[in-house]
């Protein structure tokens, strides 16, 4: 099947115009947070000159930023599937979930895990590895998709929402 | 996505393979299996299912074992268990067994060079032929008592002793007399390679023209040395074949050949369900298990004889006796130091056994 991707009246494929979307609502939460505009372009991988645009709302579709903020308050598990599935990218996945969803969880792997490492394989954000033929979770860079935790052959991941404390944003 | 996908060739051999942040491959070969069951009792997903292994005595269709690949998660706890080498595993090309977190069975079979005196009886004991002995002897002619000589002066060319030689090292050179040379041999040689030293030319000789020099005795012009009569070789195991079974050791004269075995247990027979089939001496690939021959001809066969000396407790006779006659149970596994909790829980399980 050839690459025929829909496109939006500008011309610009949707997923990347979503994408846009998305990068413009980590940026700015990123500048509310006092990121200076040469960190968030770092962050975000755009080059500065589309940082400052997109921070003074020029060279952005309202409608894209609308549906960002539709995906934004999607699951986590949506929302997280579904930016993979744009990206393409686990890390930058993982940037762009992290910044945009102030959800945070606590990730427990038991010791009844096997070390099989299909977890590690599956999750869209590269926050499992595997130590001495056990899987360790960086709760910090899970997404709450939860895909781990149902794949898990020996059921041995639990994942818990937690409540944001507000200091952590380890982007 | 990362997928898991299953390859069977035409030799049985089967290959399961996860490709996702690391590559994963579990190669089952066929031909090393004994359908001993302990990688489906270990599997933690139950994912393998072991053929009854009575069948697999004839020629069979399919794989000994059967790995169902929507249900392997490629854990590698069956490779690390086998005893037979016939599953192995590998992450991004390199073994588990060169990755320090899986666990080893500790096993293993070694002959010290220094010690062995390259009788061969544990080639021949081997019962997966994997053990090679190769031997240089000292030269035979080094070795014997003493030498003979001819006197070709005092010779009267009657050939007797070529004709009783029973080395053949007499060699007479048979002419017809001519008036130029009127003699029925040309020359007689001794082939010292051959002879050995029996004296029966000597004694045989009617006009003793053969003179004996002894090595041995202090008259004798000769001595034998001690670096004549060394014997050298090398030993060699190969280590895809063998099965630290035990049987060099047990039968090595000289203490030269050390095993180690993974288990420890008990093999024990109920001799009123035995039928006398033997399967069980068919799968054992330790030759652990026999029928002593009858003492009269067309007697009944003498009882099953196991032999906890050659076994390594796998369990393949206990799963391929169709009459529940036979009970292996292991006590004691030996490994490298797990960490994880689940493999050394994994581990344990197969103890005890199987009924």
């Amino acid at each position: 099947m050839t690459d025929q991707s829909v496109t939006n009246t500008h011309g610009v494929p949707m997923p990347k115009h979503i994408i846009s979307g998305l990068k413009y609502l980590a940026a700015v939460e990123l500048r509310k947070n006092n990121f200076t505009q040469k960190e968030i372009a770092e962050k975000l991988e755009m080059d500065r000159s589309t940082v400052s645009h997109y921070l003074n709302g020029r060279n952005i579709s309202w409608h894209s930023i609308e549906i960002a903020e539709i995906i934004r308050n999607f699951c986590p598990r949506d929302f997280s599937t579904l930016t993979y599935a744009l990206l393409q990218d686990k890390k930058k996945t993982r940037t762009i979930v992290k910044i945009c969803s102030n959800k945070m969880f606590k990730c427990m792997v038991k010791n009844t895990c096997i070390g099989c490492g299909v977890c590690a394989d599956a999750c869209i954000t590269e926050a499992i590895v595997l130590d001495d033929l056990e899987a360790q979770i960086n709760s910090d860079w899970c997404c709450g998709c939860m895909i781990c935790m149902e794949i898990c052959p020996t059921k041995s991941i639990e994942i818990k929402e937690v409540e944001d404390d507000g200091d952590y944003r380890n982007y | 996505m990362m997928e898991t996908t299953e390859t069977i060739d035409q030799d049985k051999n089967i290959s399961v393979q996860r490709t996702g942040e690391e590559t994963r491959k579990l190669a089952f070969k066929n031909v090393l299996c004994t359908s001993c069951g302990l990688c489906e009792k270990i599997c933690p997903v139950t994912a393998i299912e072991v053929e009854p292994a009575g069948a697999t005595l004839e020629e069979q269709e399919a794989s000994k074992i059967d790995i169902k690949e929507d249900k392997c998660v490629l854990c590698g706890m069956c490779a690390c268990i086998c005893p037979y080498n016939a599953l192995e595993m590998e992450i991004d090309g390199k073994s588990v067994k060169d990755i320090e977190e899986y666990p080893k069975l500790l096993k293993s079979a070694e002959i010290s060079e220094d010690v062995c005196v390259y009788c061969k009886a544990c080639e021949t004991a081997c019962p997966r032929d994997a053990i090679v002995i190769a031997r240089d002897l000292p030269e035979r002619s080094k070795l014997v008592t003493g030498e003979i000589e001819i006197d070709k002066e005092t010779c009267i060319d009657c050939g007797i002793c070529e004709e009783l030689c029973p080395a053949d090292a007499i060699t007479m050179e048979h002419k017809e007399p001519t008036a130029d040379s009127p003699t029925v041999s040309s020359d007689i040689e001794v082939d010292k390679d051959k002879c050995v030293y029996c004296l029966i030319c000597k004694k045989a000789c009617p006009v003793d023209a053969i003179t004996a020099a002894c090595r041995q005795c202090s008259y004798g012009e000769y001595d034998l040395k001690a670096e004549d009569s060394e014997i050298t070789g090398s030993t060699f195991i190969d280590e895809d074949l063998c099965v630290d079974c035990g049987w060099c050791e047990e039968i090595c004269p000289v203490d030269a050949a050390k095993v180690e075995k993974a288990f420890e247990g008990t093999i024990t027979v109920d001799q009123e369900k035995c039928q006398g089939c033997e399967t069980c001496v068919m799968i054992c690939p330790c030759n652990a298990l026999s029928f002593p021959k009858s003492e009269e001809s067309g007697g009944k066969p003498e009882k099953l004889h196991a032999e906890e000396k050659y076994c390594i407790f796998c369990g393949a006779c206990e799963k391929a006796c169709p009459n529940e006659a036979i009970t292996v149970e292991r006590t004691g596994i030996k490994s490298t130091p797990i960490k994880s909790k689940s493999w050394k829980t994994a581990f344990e399980s197969v103890k005890g056994t199987s009924k």
